[in-house]
Protein backbone atom coordinates (compact mmCIF):
# COMPACT_ATOMS: atom_id res chain seq x y z
CA UNK A 1 0.00 0.00 0.00
CA UNK A 2 2.93 2.24 1.38
CA UNK A 3 6.39 1.75 -0.17
CA UNK A 4 8.85 4.31 0.90
CA UNK A 5 12.44 4.01 -0.32
CA UNK A 6 15.41 5.55 0.91
CA UNK A 7 13.36 9.39 1.54
CA UNK A 8 15.78 12.47 2.67
CA UNK A 9 14.79 15.72 3.59
CA UNK A 10 16.73 18.56 4.64
CA UNK A 11 15.08 21.73 5.85
CA UNK A 12 17.38 25.07 5.29
CA UNK A 13 16.98 28.59 6.45
CA UNK A 14 19.48 30.67 5.73
CA UNK A 15 22.02 29.83 8.55
CA UNK A 16 20.79 26.52 9.12
CA UNK A 17 20.61 23.44 8.04
CA UNK A 18 18.06 20.66 9.33
CA UNK A 19 18.47 16.66 8.73
CA UNK A 20 15.19 15.54 9.22
CA UNK A 21 14.70 12.60 7.47
CA UNK A 22 18.40 10.55 6.39
CA UNK A 23 17.63 7.80 3.68
CA UNK A 24 14.42 6.55 5.63
CA UNK A 25 13.11 3.27 4.41
CA UNK A 26 9.38 1.53 5.50
CA UNK A 27 6.47 -0.06 3.73
CA UNK A 28 3.20 -0.56 5.19
CA UNK A 29 0.67 -3.34 3.52
CA UNK A 30 -2.68 -3.16 2.94
CA UNK A 31 -4.83 -3.29 6.43
CA UNK A 32 -1.86 -2.89 8.42
CA UNK A 33 -1.17 -0.60 11.70
CA UNK A 34 2.32 0.54 11.59
CA UNK A 35 3.33 2.74 14.65
CA UNK A 36 5.90 5.16 14.23
CA UNK A 37 7.49 5.86 17.55
CA UNK A 38 10.50 7.75 18.75
CA UNK A 39 11.57 11.08 20.84
CA UNK A 40 10.61 14.53 19.24
CA UNK A 41 13.14 15.63 16.53
CA UNK A 42 13.19 12.16 15.33
CA UNK A 43 11.53 12.91 12.18
CA UNK A 44 8.76 11.08 12.52
CA UNK A 45 6.44 13.81 11.85
CA UNK A 46 8.47 15.08 8.74
CA UNK A 47 7.57 11.02 7.74
CA UNK A 48 4.31 10.88 8.09
CA UNK A 49 3.63 14.87 6.45
CA UNK A 50 5.90 13.75 3.67
CA UNK A 51 3.81 10.73 3.17
CA UNK A 52 0.87 13.14 1.93
CA UNK A 53 3.16 15.78 -0.24
CA UNK A 54 2.42 18.24 2.93
CA UNK A 55 6.40 17.95 3.08
CA UNK A 56 8.21 17.15 -0.35
CA UNK A 57 11.11 14.52 0.54
CA UNK A 58 14.12 15.56 -1.49
CA UNK A 59 15.27 12.28 -2.77
CA UNK A 60 13.68 8.93 -2.62
CA UNK A 61 10.33 7.15 -3.82
CA UNK A 62 7.25 7.52 -2.25
CA UNK A 63 4.46 4.62 -3.47
CA UNK A 64 1.24 5.15 -2.63
CA UNK A 65 -1.22 2.28 -3.85
CA UNK A 66 0.75 1.77 -7.11
CA UNK A 67 0.99 5.33 -7.00
CA UNK A 68 4.85 7.78 -7.37
CA UNK A 69 3.70 10.83 -5.47
CA UNK A 70 6.72 11.92 -6.25
CA UNK A 71 6.35 12.02 -9.88
CA UNK A 72 5.74 15.74 -11.07
CA UNK A 73 3.48 14.37 -13.77
CA UNK A 74 1.57 12.65 -10.42
CA UNK A 75 -1.90 14.70 -9.46
CA UNK A 76 -1.15 14.80 -5.80
CA UNK A 77 -4.64 16.32 -5.09
CA UNK A 78 -5.95 13.08 -6.52
CA UNK A 79 -3.52 10.92 -4.23
CA UNK A 80 -4.22 13.13 -1.16
CA UNK A 81 -8.40 12.36 -1.71
CA UNK A 82 -7.02 8.61 -1.15
CA UNK A 83 -4.96 9.41 2.24
CA UNK A 84 -6.81 11.15 5.13
CA UNK A 85 -5.02 12.49 7.61
CA UNK A 86 -5.50 14.04 11.37
CA UNK A 87 -3.28 16.66 12.59
CA UNK A 88 -1.87 17.08 16.39
CA UNK A 89 -3.76 20.44 16.50
CA UNK A 90 -7.16 18.89 14.57
CA UNK A 91 -7.15 22.08 12.40
CA UNK A 92 -11.08 21.72 11.90
CA UNK A 93 -12.18 24.97 9.66
CA UNK A 94 -13.69 27.13 12.74
CA UNK A 95 -16.26 28.75 10.32
CA UNK A 96 -18.17 25.61 9.47
CA UNK A 97 -20.45 23.46 11.26
CA UNK A 98 -19.65 20.28 12.52
CA UNK A 99 -21.73 18.69 9.94
CA UNK A 100 -20.49 21.21 7.25
CA UNK A 101 -16.35 20.18 8.37
CA UNK A 102 -17.40 16.48 7.41
CA UNK A 103 -19.36 16.73 4.22
CA UNK A 104 -17.23 19.46 2.26
CA UNK A 105 -14.67 17.44 0.65
CA UNK A 106 -17.23 14.93 -0.24
CA UNK A 107 -19.18 17.66 -2.30
CA UNK A 108 -16.76 20.12 -3.16
CA UNK A 109 -13.66 16.95 -3.99
CA UNK A 110 -15.75 14.01 -4.86
CA UNK A 111 -18.60 15.97 -6.34
CA UNK A 112 -21.25 14.17 -4.36
CA UNK A 113 -24.66 15.46 -3.44
CA UNK A 114 -25.44 17.29 -0.53
CA UNK A 115 -27.67 14.57 0.31
CA UNK A 116 -25.79 11.89 0.05
CA UNK A 117 -22.84 13.42 1.89
CA UNK A 118 -25.09 14.46 4.39
CA UNK A 119 -26.53 11.05 4.83
CA UNK A 120 -22.84 9.83 5.06
CA UNK A 121 -21.33 12.48 7.34
CA UNK A 122 -24.21 11.84 9.51
CA UNK A 123 -23.48 8.15 9.64
CA UNK A 124 -19.77 8.70 10.78
CA UNK A 125 -20.44 11.41 13.25
CA UNK A 126 -22.75 8.19 14.61
CA UNK A 127 -19.39 6.03 14.31
CA UNK A 128 -17.00 8.48 16.33
CA UNK A 129 -19.86 9.12 18.50
CA UNK A 130 -20.31 13.07 18.38
CA UNK A 131 -23.42 12.87 16.30
CA UNK A 132 -25.45 15.32 18.86
CA UNK A 133 -23.34 18.14 18.28
CA UNK A 134 -24.02 17.70 14.50
CA UNK A 135 -24.77 21.74 14.28
CA UNK A 136 -22.64 23.30 16.92
CA UNK A 137 -19.42 25.13 15.47
CA UNK A 138 -16.38 23.03 16.75
CA UNK A 139 -15.11 26.11 18.98
CA UNK A 140 -17.72 24.59 21.31
CA UNK A 141 -16.04 21.17 21.31
CA UNK A 142 -13.70 19.67 23.82
CA UNK A 143 -10.49 18.99 22.39
CA UNK A 144 -11.31 15.19 22.20
CA UNK A 145 -14.31 15.83 20.68
CA UNK A 146 -12.63 18.00 17.78
CA UNK A 147 -10.13 15.06 16.88
CA UNK A 148 -12.93 13.00 16.44
CA UNK A 149 -14.84 15.01 14.26
CA UNK A 150 -11.07 15.61 12.16
CA UNK A 151 -11.18 11.57 11.87
CA UNK A 152 -14.89 11.42 10.69
CA UNK A 153 -13.85 14.42 8.24
CA UNK A 154 -11.07 12.35 6.69
CA UNK A 155 -13.02 9.37 6.64
CA UNK A 156 -15.70 10.93 4.78
CA UNK A 157 -13.04 10.80 1.91
CA UNK A 158 -12.95 6.94 1.96
CA UNK A 159 -9.55 6.77 2.05
CA UNK A 160 -7.66 3.71 1.92
CA UNK A 161 -5.15 4.86 4.00
CA UNK A 162 -5.14 6.98 7.06
CA UNK A 163 -2.27 8.86 8.50
CA UNK A 164 -2.06 9.90 12.12
CA UNK A 165 0.51 12.98 13.12
CA UNK A 166 0.28 12.97 17.04
CA UNK A 167 -3.64 12.72 17.49
CA UNK A 168 -3.26 12.90 20.74
CA UNK A 169 -0.67 14.86 21.79
CA UNK A 170 -2.77 17.97 22.10
CA UNK A 171 -5.19 16.24 24.24
CA UNK A 172 -6.07 16.50 28.30
CA UNK A 173 -5.19 13.44 29.39
CA UNK A 174 -8.68 12.38 30.38
CA UNK A 175 -9.72 13.05 26.42
CA UNK A 176 -7.22 10.79 25.40
CA UNK A 177 -9.30 7.05 25.67
CA UNK A 178 -11.96 8.25 23.34
CA UNK A 179 -9.87 9.33 20.71
CA UNK A 180 -7.86 6.60 20.75
CA UNK A 181 -11.42 4.16 21.06
CA UNK A 182 -12.19 5.61 17.58
CA UNK A 183 -8.81 5.03 16.07
CA UNK A 184 -8.57 1.22 17.87
CA UNK A 185 -12.08 1.06 15.94
CA UNK A 186 -10.62 1.92 12.76
CA UNK A 187 -7.71 -0.99 12.91
CA UNK A 188 -10.39 -3.83 13.86
CA UNK A 189 -12.43 -2.75 10.63
CA UNK A 190 -9.09 -3.64 8.61
CA UNK A 191 -8.11 0.26 8.04
CA UNK A 192 -4.21 0.83 6.54
CA UNK A 193 -3.19 3.04 9.19
CA UNK A 194 -0.23 4.97 9.67
CA UNK A 195 0.26 6.54 13.22
CA UNK A 196 2.45 9.14 14.82
CA UNK A 197 2.40 8.92 18.64
CA UNK A 198 3.59 8.87 22.03
CA UNK A 199 0.47 6.24 23.03
CA UNK A 200 2.85 2.79 24.17
CA UNK A 201 -0.47 1.13 25.59
CA UNK A 202 -2.08 2.27 22.34
CA UNK A 203 0.93 0.74 20.04
CA UNK A 204 1.70 -2.44 22.16
CA UNK A 205 -2.30 -3.21 22.21
CA UNK A 206 -3.37 -1.96 17.99
CA UNK A 207 0.29 -1.81 16.29
CA UNK A 208 1.35 -4.34 13.84
CA UNK A 209 4.32 -3.20 13.28
CA UNK A 210 6.67 -0.78 15.28
CA UNK A 211 8.68 1.69 13.80
CA UNK A 212 11.34 3.66 15.66
CA UNK A 213 12.84 6.33 14.75
CA UNK A 214 15.88 8.58 15.81
CA UNK A 215 17.76 11.67 14.11
CA UNK A 216 16.00 11.37 11.15
CA UNK A 217 16.77 7.07 10.53
CA UNK A 218 14.82 3.86 10.77
CA UNK A 219 16.36 2.51 13.97
CA UNK A 220 14.38 -0.38 14.38
CA UNK A 221 10.97 -1.93 13.01
CA UNK A 222 9.44 -4.99 14.61
CA UNK A 223 6.27 -6.35 16.35
CA UNK A 224 5.71 -4.56 19.11
CA UNK A 225 6.27 -7.55 21.17
CA UNK A 226 9.78 -8.00 19.68
CA UNK A 227 9.99 -4.14 20.38
CA UNK A 228 8.89 -3.74 23.75
CA UNK A 229 10.55 -7.02 25.25
CA UNK A 230 13.06 -7.45 23.86
CA UNK A 231 14.51 -4.97 21.79
CA UNK A 232 17.98 -4.89 19.73
CA UNK A 233 19.44 -1.38 19.40
CA UNK A 234 21.32 0.69 22.25
CA UNK A 235 19.40 3.83 21.07
CA UNK A 236 15.87 1.63 21.56
CA UNK A 237 16.61 0.13 25.00
CA UNK A 238 17.18 3.45 26.33
CA UNK A 239 14.13 5.02 24.66
CA UNK A 240 11.61 2.42 26.50
CA UNK A 241 14.11 3.20 29.60
CA UNK A 242 13.37 6.46 29.69
CA UNK A 243 9.32 6.63 28.88
CA UNK A 244 8.34 2.92 30.21
CA UNK B 1 -32.94 40.48 27.96
CA UNK B 2 -30.14 40.83 30.26
CA UNK B 3 -31.76 42.16 33.43
CA UNK B 4 -28.54 41.62 35.65
CA UNK B 5 -27.28 44.45 33.54
CA UNK B 6 -30.41 47.21 34.47
CA UNK B 7 -29.06 47.93 38.30
CA UNK B 8 -25.38 48.42 36.96
CA UNK B 9 -27.17 51.70 35.06
CA UNK B 10 -27.98 53.40 38.00
CA UNK B 11 -24.89 52.25 40.12
CA UNK B 12 -22.38 54.55 37.89
CA UNK B 13 -20.51 56.50 40.33
CA UNK B 14 -21.52 60.57 40.59
CA UNK B 15 -18.49 61.55 39.12
CA UNK B 16 -19.17 59.64 35.92
CA UNK B 17 -21.98 61.62 35.60
CA UNK B 18 -20.27 64.88 36.65
CA UNK B 19 -18.04 64.02 33.28
CA UNK B 20 -21.34 63.56 31.38
CA UNK B 21 -22.39 67.16 32.22
CA UNK B 22 -18.83 68.25 31.20
CA UNK B 23 -19.02 66.78 27.55
CA UNK B 24 -22.38 68.21 27.31
CA UNK B 25 -21.26 71.86 28.20
CA UNK B 26 -17.87 71.27 25.53
CA UNK B 27 -20.72 70.41 22.94
CA UNK B 28 -22.80 73.66 23.95
CA UNK B 29 -19.57 75.36 24.09
CA UNK B 30 -18.59 75.13 20.98
CA UNK B 31 -22.14 75.67 19.19
CA UNK B 32 -22.62 78.98 21.01
CA UNK B 33 -19.16 79.94 20.70
CA UNK B 34 -19.35 79.57 17.16
CA UNK B 35 -23.05 81.42 16.67
CA UNK B 36 -21.66 84.37 18.68
CA UNK B 37 -18.91 84.53 16.07
CA UNK B 38 -21.18 84.56 13.72
CA UNK B 39 -23.14 87.78 15.18
CA UNK B 40 -19.98 89.12 15.77
CA UNK B 41 -19.43 89.29 11.55
CA UNK B 42 -22.97 89.86 11.08
CA UNK B 43 -23.83 86.93 9.32
CA UNK B 44 -27.19 86.03 8.98
CA UNK B 45 -28.44 82.39 9.50
CA UNK B 46 -31.41 81.20 7.17
CA UNK B 47 -31.83 77.92 7.83
CA UNK B 48 -35.19 77.89 6.36
CA UNK B 49 -33.83 78.72 2.83
CA UNK B 50 -32.06 74.75 2.92
CA UNK B 51 -34.39 72.70 2.70
CA UNK B 52 -35.37 73.74 -1.17
CA UNK B 53 -31.98 72.66 -2.18
CA UNK B 54 -33.74 68.94 -1.22
CA UNK B 55 -36.97 69.07 -2.59
CA UNK B 56 -38.53 72.75 -4.18
CA UNK B 57 -42.13 73.05 -5.30
CA UNK B 58 -41.35 74.43 -8.81
CA UNK B 59 -44.01 76.20 -10.73
CA UNK B 60 -44.50 74.29 -14.10
CA UNK B 61 -45.85 76.82 -16.92
CA UNK B 62 -47.52 75.32 -20.47
CA UNK B 63 -46.99 77.82 -23.01
CA UNK B 64 -49.53 78.23 -26.35
CA UNK B 65 -46.95 76.92 -29.54
CA UNK B 66 -49.07 78.85 -32.33
CA UNK B 67 -51.17 82.25 -32.93
CA UNK B 68 -54.99 81.60 -32.83
CA UNK B 69 -58.25 81.30 -30.49
CA UNK B 70 -58.97 79.01 -28.10
CA UNK B 71 -61.82 76.64 -29.41
CA UNK B 72 -62.78 75.29 -26.66
CA UNK B 73 -61.93 73.90 -22.72
CA UNK B 74 -63.02 70.39 -21.86
CA UNK B 75 -63.04 69.55 -18.61
CA UNK B 76 -62.22 65.72 -18.43
CA UNK B 77 -61.44 63.59 -15.21
CA UNK B 78 -59.61 66.44 -13.14
CA UNK B 79 -57.63 67.65 -16.27
CA UNK B 80 -58.93 70.25 -19.02
CA UNK B 81 -58.13 69.91 -22.99
CA UNK B 82 -57.50 73.58 -24.11
CA UNK B 83 -57.85 73.24 -28.04
CA UNK B 84 -56.59 75.99 -30.16
CA UNK B 85 -57.14 76.58 -33.66
CA UNK B 86 -55.83 79.41 -36.18
CA UNK B 87 -54.48 79.42 -39.48
CA UNK B 88 -55.65 76.18 -40.63
CA UNK B 89 -53.44 74.67 -37.79
CA UNK B 90 -54.59 73.11 -34.72
CA UNK B 91 -53.26 72.26 -31.34
CA UNK B 92 -54.37 70.96 -28.03
CA UNK B 93 -53.01 70.54 -24.68
CA UNK B 94 -54.03 68.62 -21.42
CA UNK B 95 -53.58 70.53 -18.85
CA UNK B 96 -54.47 70.47 -14.52
CA UNK B 97 -57.43 72.71 -13.60
CA UNK B 98 -55.56 74.13 -10.73
CA UNK B 99 -54.35 77.34 -12.61
CA UNK B 100 -56.08 77.66 -15.85
CA UNK B 101 -55.35 81.80 -17.22
CA UNK B 102 -57.45 81.44 -19.95
CA UNK B 103 -61.28 81.13 -21.22
CA UNK B 104 -63.17 80.20 -24.36
CA UNK B 105 -62.45 82.70 -27.67
CA UNK B 106 -59.58 83.90 -26.18
CA UNK B 107 -56.80 85.18 -28.97
CA UNK B 108 -53.34 84.36 -28.00
CA UNK B 109 -50.04 84.06 -29.59
CA UNK B 110 -46.86 82.33 -28.83
CA UNK B 111 -45.82 82.19 -25.78
CA UNK B 112 -48.57 83.05 -24.10
CA UNK B 113 -48.94 80.79 -20.88
CA UNK B 114 -52.01 79.14 -20.76
CA UNK B 115 -52.27 77.13 -17.01
CA UNK B 116 -49.97 76.74 -14.80
CA UNK B 117 -49.48 73.93 -12.19
CA UNK B 118 -46.78 73.08 -9.20
CA UNK B 119 -44.62 70.02 -9.22
CA UNK B 120 -42.03 68.51 -6.68
CA UNK B 121 -38.47 68.48 -8.23
CA UNK B 122 -35.64 66.61 -6.82
CA UNK B 123 -33.21 70.08 -5.70
CA UNK B 124 -29.27 69.58 -6.63
CA UNK B 125 -27.73 68.83 -3.21
CA UNK B 126 -30.47 65.87 -2.90
CA UNK B 127 -28.89 65.04 -6.37
CA UNK B 128 -25.40 65.28 -5.55
CA UNK B 129 -25.85 63.04 -2.57
CA UNK B 130 -27.50 60.48 -4.62
CA UNK B 131 -24.22 60.69 -7.30
CA UNK B 132 -21.81 60.29 -4.15
CA UNK B 133 -23.63 57.63 -3.51
CA UNK B 134 -23.37 55.58 -6.66
CA UNK B 135 -19.90 56.65 -7.08
CA UNK B 136 -19.04 55.00 -3.72
CA UNK B 137 -21.05 52.14 -4.46
CA UNK B 138 -19.53 51.27 -7.69
CA UNK B 139 -16.45 52.17 -6.71
CA UNK B 140 -16.65 49.59 -3.60
CA UNK B 141 -17.88 47.13 -5.67
CA UNK B 142 -15.38 47.22 -8.02
CA UNK B 143 -12.78 48.19 -5.42
CA UNK B 144 -13.39 44.44 -4.04
CA UNK B 145 -13.00 42.88 -6.51
CA UNK B 146 -9.91 44.50 -7.97
CA UNK B 147 -8.09 44.09 -4.14
CA UNK B 148 -9.42 40.73 -4.06
CA UNK B 149 -7.22 39.20 -7.30
CA UNK B 150 -4.55 41.98 -6.28
CA UNK B 151 -4.18 40.72 -2.44
CA UNK B 152 -4.35 36.55 -3.67
CA UNK B 153 -1.64 37.96 -6.59
CA UNK B 154 0.39 39.64 -4.17
CA UNK B 155 1.01 36.12 -2.16
CA UNK B 156 1.44 34.20 -5.39
CA UNK B 157 4.94 32.78 -6.17
CA UNK B 158 4.54 33.46 -10.08
CA UNK B 159 6.70 36.61 -10.05
CA UNK B 160 4.58 38.18 -13.01
CA UNK B 161 1.37 37.86 -10.79
CA UNK B 162 3.44 38.75 -7.69
CA UNK B 163 5.49 41.95 -8.82
CA UNK B 164 2.50 43.01 -10.99
CA UNK B 165 0.73 43.06 -7.48
CA UNK B 166 3.50 44.93 -6.08
CA UNK B 167 4.14 47.64 -8.78
CA UNK B 168 0.30 48.72 -8.73
CA UNK B 169 -0.25 48.62 -5.11
CA UNK B 170 3.06 50.59 -4.69
CA UNK B 171 2.43 53.51 -7.52
CA UNK B 172 -1.15 53.41 -5.87
CA UNK B 173 -0.13 53.64 -2.39
CA UNK B 174 2.63 56.42 -3.13
CA UNK B 175 0.86 59.32 -5.39
CA UNK B 176 -1.80 61.51 -4.17
CA UNK B 177 -5.29 60.40 -5.29
CA UNK B 178 -5.81 64.02 -6.49
CA UNK B 179 -3.10 63.27 -9.18
CA UNK B 180 -4.39 59.68 -9.88
CA UNK B 181 -7.78 61.78 -11.08
CA UNK B 182 -6.38 64.22 -13.29
CA UNK B 183 -4.53 61.11 -14.63
CA UNK B 184 -7.37 58.97 -14.95
CA UNK B 185 -9.26 61.83 -17.02
CA UNK B 186 -7.35 63.96 -18.48
CA UNK B 187 -4.61 61.42 -19.93
CA UNK B 188 -6.07 57.77 -19.90
CA UNK B 189 -9.42 59.40 -20.61
CA UNK B 190 -8.15 61.16 -22.91
CA UNK B 191 -6.22 58.70 -24.79
CA UNK B 192 -9.46 56.19 -24.62
CA UNK B 193 -11.89 58.43 -25.66
CA UNK B 194 -9.64 59.45 -28.65
CA UNK B 195 -9.12 55.96 -29.70
CA UNK B 196 -12.83 55.14 -29.14
CA UNK B 197 -13.80 58.07 -31.43
CA UNK B 198 -11.65 56.92 -34.06
CA UNK B 199 -12.98 53.70 -33.94
CA UNK B 200 -16.46 55.88 -34.37
CA UNK B 201 -17.76 54.28 -30.40
CA UNK B 202 -19.71 56.57 -27.91
CA UNK B 203 -17.20 58.43 -25.30
CA UNK B 204 -17.15 57.83 -21.80
CA UNK B 205 -18.39 60.41 -19.52
CA UNK B 206 -15.97 62.07 -16.44
CA UNK B 207 -18.17 59.65 -14.17
CA UNK B 208 -16.81 56.75 -14.92
CA UNK B 209 -12.90 57.72 -14.70
CA UNK B 210 -14.12 59.13 -11.48
CA UNK B 211 -15.14 55.90 -10.74
CA UNK B 212 -11.76 54.26 -11.68
CA UNK B 213 -9.89 56.71 -10.68
CA UNK B 214 -11.77 55.48 -6.37
CA UNK B 215 -12.12 51.93 -7.62
CA UNK B 216 -7.92 51.48 -8.59
CA UNK B 217 -7.22 53.47 -5.74
CA UNK B 218 -9.33 51.58 -2.98
CA UNK B 219 -8.38 48.24 -4.69
CA UNK B 220 -4.79 48.59 -3.68
CA UNK B 221 -5.60 49.03 -0.06
CA UNK B 222 -7.77 46.26 -0.02
CA UNK B 223 -5.39 44.26 -1.48
CA UNK B 224 -3.15 44.49 1.44
CA UNK B 225 -6.06 43.85 3.78
CA UNK B 226 -6.71 41.09 1.70
CA UNK B 227 -2.97 39.64 2.02
CA UNK B 228 -2.62 40.60 5.40
CA UNK B 229 -6.09 38.74 6.33
CA UNK B 230 -4.76 35.53 4.34
CA UNK B 231 -1.46 35.17 6.39
CA UNK B 232 -3.21 35.41 9.64
CA UNK B 233 -5.38 32.39 8.73
CA UNK B 234 -2.87 29.61 10.81
CA UNK B 235 -1.48 27.47 7.79
CA UNK B 236 -2.94 24.22 9.23
CA UNK B 237 -6.30 25.20 7.84
CA UNK B 238 -4.34 24.69 4.27
CA UNK B 239 -2.75 21.60 5.14
CA UNK B 240 -5.97 20.85 6.06
CA UNK B 241 -7.80 21.54 3.10
CA UNK B 242 -4.59 20.04 0.95
CA UNK B 243 -4.64 16.39 2.93
CA UNK B 244 -8.68 15.84 1.74
CA UNK B 245 -7.64 16.66 -2.26
CA UNK B 246 -8.78 20.34 -2.49
CA UNK B 247 -7.08 22.23 -5.30
CA UNK B 248 -5.56 25.42 -4.20
CA UNK B 249 -9.02 27.55 -5.88
CA UNK B 250 -11.15 25.30 -3.76
CA UNK B 251 -9.25 25.31 -0.10
CA UNK B 252 -9.18 29.42 -0.92
CA UNK B 253 -12.93 29.37 -2.05
CA UNK B 254 -14.32 27.56 0.85
CA UNK B 255 -11.92 27.47 3.57
CA UNK B 256 -9.36 30.54 3.31
CA UNK B 257 -11.00 33.08 2.33
CA UNK B 258 -14.48 32.92 3.89
CA UNK B 259 -11.87 33.94 7.78
CA UNK B 260 -9.82 36.17 5.96
CA UNK B 261 -12.71 38.59 5.34
CA UNK B 262 -14.49 37.66 8.60
CA UNK B 263 -11.49 39.05 10.11
CA UNK B 264 -10.57 42.21 7.81
CA UNK B 265 -14.09 43.54 7.58
CA UNK B 266 -13.55 46.28 10.00
CA UNK B 267 -10.52 47.72 8.67
CA UNK B 268 -12.69 47.68 5.25
CA UNK B 269 -14.95 49.31 6.37
CA UNK B 270 -12.53 52.19 7.39
CA UNK B 271 -11.37 52.05 4.08
CA UNK B 272 -15.02 52.24 2.35
CA UNK B 273 -15.67 54.94 4.47
CA UNK B 274 -12.25 56.83 3.07
CA UNK B 275 -13.31 56.11 -0.09
CA UNK B 276 -16.92 57.77 0.11
CA UNK B 277 -15.34 60.87 2.09
CA UNK B 278 -12.36 60.86 -1.44
CA UNK B 279 -15.20 60.92 -3.98
CA UNK B 280 -15.57 64.72 -3.04
CA UNK B 281 -12.60 65.10 -4.95
CA UNK B 282 -14.21 64.50 -8.35
CA UNK B 283 -15.62 67.82 -8.47
CA UNK B 284 -12.58 68.79 -10.16
CA UNK B 285 -13.21 66.75 -13.18
CA UNK B 286 -16.85 68.62 -13.10
CA UNK B 287 -18.24 65.50 -11.56
CA UNK B 288 -21.46 67.27 -9.03
CA UNK B 289 -21.61 64.87 -6.44
CA UNK B 290 -22.21 66.44 -3.14
CA UNK B 291 -19.35 68.92 -2.51
CA UNK B 292 -19.71 70.21 -5.34
CA UNK B 293 -23.37 70.63 -5.39
CA UNK B 294 -22.57 72.41 -2.23
CA UNK B 295 -19.83 74.47 -4.18
CA UNK B 296 -22.53 75.56 -6.13
CA UNK B 297 -25.63 76.33 -4.26
CA UNK B 298 -23.19 78.66 -1.99
CA UNK B 299 -22.20 80.45 -5.35
CA UNK B 300 -26.22 81.35 -5.52
CA UNK B 301 -27.15 81.41 -1.99
CA UNK B 302 -24.79 83.14 -0.05
CA UNK B 303 -25.44 80.70 3.00
CA UNK B 304 -21.85 78.91 2.95
CA UNK B 305 -22.12 78.26 6.89
CA UNK B 306 -25.42 76.36 6.89
CA UNK B 307 -24.68 74.63 3.39
CA UNK B 308 -20.75 73.45 4.09
CA UNK B 309 -22.41 71.69 7.84
CA UNK B 310 -25.22 70.30 5.71
CA UNK B 311 -22.68 68.80 3.31
CA UNK B 312 -20.79 67.39 6.53
CA UNK B 313 -23.84 66.36 7.92
CA UNK B 314 -24.98 64.38 4.69
CA UNK B 315 -21.28 62.54 4.49
CA UNK B 316 -21.82 61.97 8.33
CA UNK B 317 -25.13 59.73 7.50
CA UNK B 318 -23.60 58.36 4.29
CA UNK B 319 -20.40 57.01 6.47
CA UNK B 320 -22.72 55.89 9.60
CA UNK B 321 -24.76 53.99 7.38
CA UNK B 322 -22.14 51.91 6.18
CA UNK B 323 -20.59 51.82 9.37
CA UNK B 324 -23.64 50.23 11.06
CA UNK B 325 -24.01 47.89 7.98
CA UNK B 326 -20.40 46.21 8.25
CA UNK B 327 -21.22 46.07 12.11
CA UNK B 328 -24.51 43.86 11.01
CA UNK B 329 -22.46 42.00 8.92
CA UNK B 330 -20.02 41.29 11.54
CA UNK B 331 -22.28 40.16 13.77
CA UNK B 332 -24.00 37.66 11.18
CA UNK B 333 -20.71 36.18 10.50
CA UNK B 334 -19.77 35.67 14.10
CA UNK B 335 -19.09 32.23 14.88
CA UNK B 336 -21.20 31.33 17.97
Amino acid sequence: MIDVKNISKTFKSHSTEVKALVNVTAKVDKGEVVVVLGPSGSGKSTFIRCLNYLNVADEGSIVIDGIDILDPKTDINKVRAEVGMVFQSFNLFPHKTVLENVTLAPIVVRKNSKEEAKKKGMALLEKVGILDKADVYPDQLSGGQQQRVAIARALAMEPKVMLFDEPTSALDPEMVGEVLDVMKNLAREGMTMVVVSHEMGFAREVADRVIFMDEGAVVEVGTPEHFFTNPTHERTKLFLSQIL
Amino acid sequence: MNFSSIPSLFKKSSAYYLWVCVFILIVLGITSSLYYSALKIDYVWRWYRIPQYFVYHDLVEIKAEITGEIESIQLKDEKAVIRVTGDGESESYTVPTSDIRLFEGDLISPGDILATYKKWRIGILMEGLWLTLKVSVIAIFFGIFIGLFTGIARISSNPALKWSAITYIEFIRGSPLLVQIFIWYFVLGTLINNILAIQGIHQIPPLWFGVAALAFFTGAYVAEMVRAGIQSIHFGQTEAAQSLGMTYIQSMRYIILPQALRRILPPLAGQFISLIKDSSLLGIIAIRELTKATREVITTSLQPFELWFVCAILYLILTFSLSMFVQYLERRTEIT
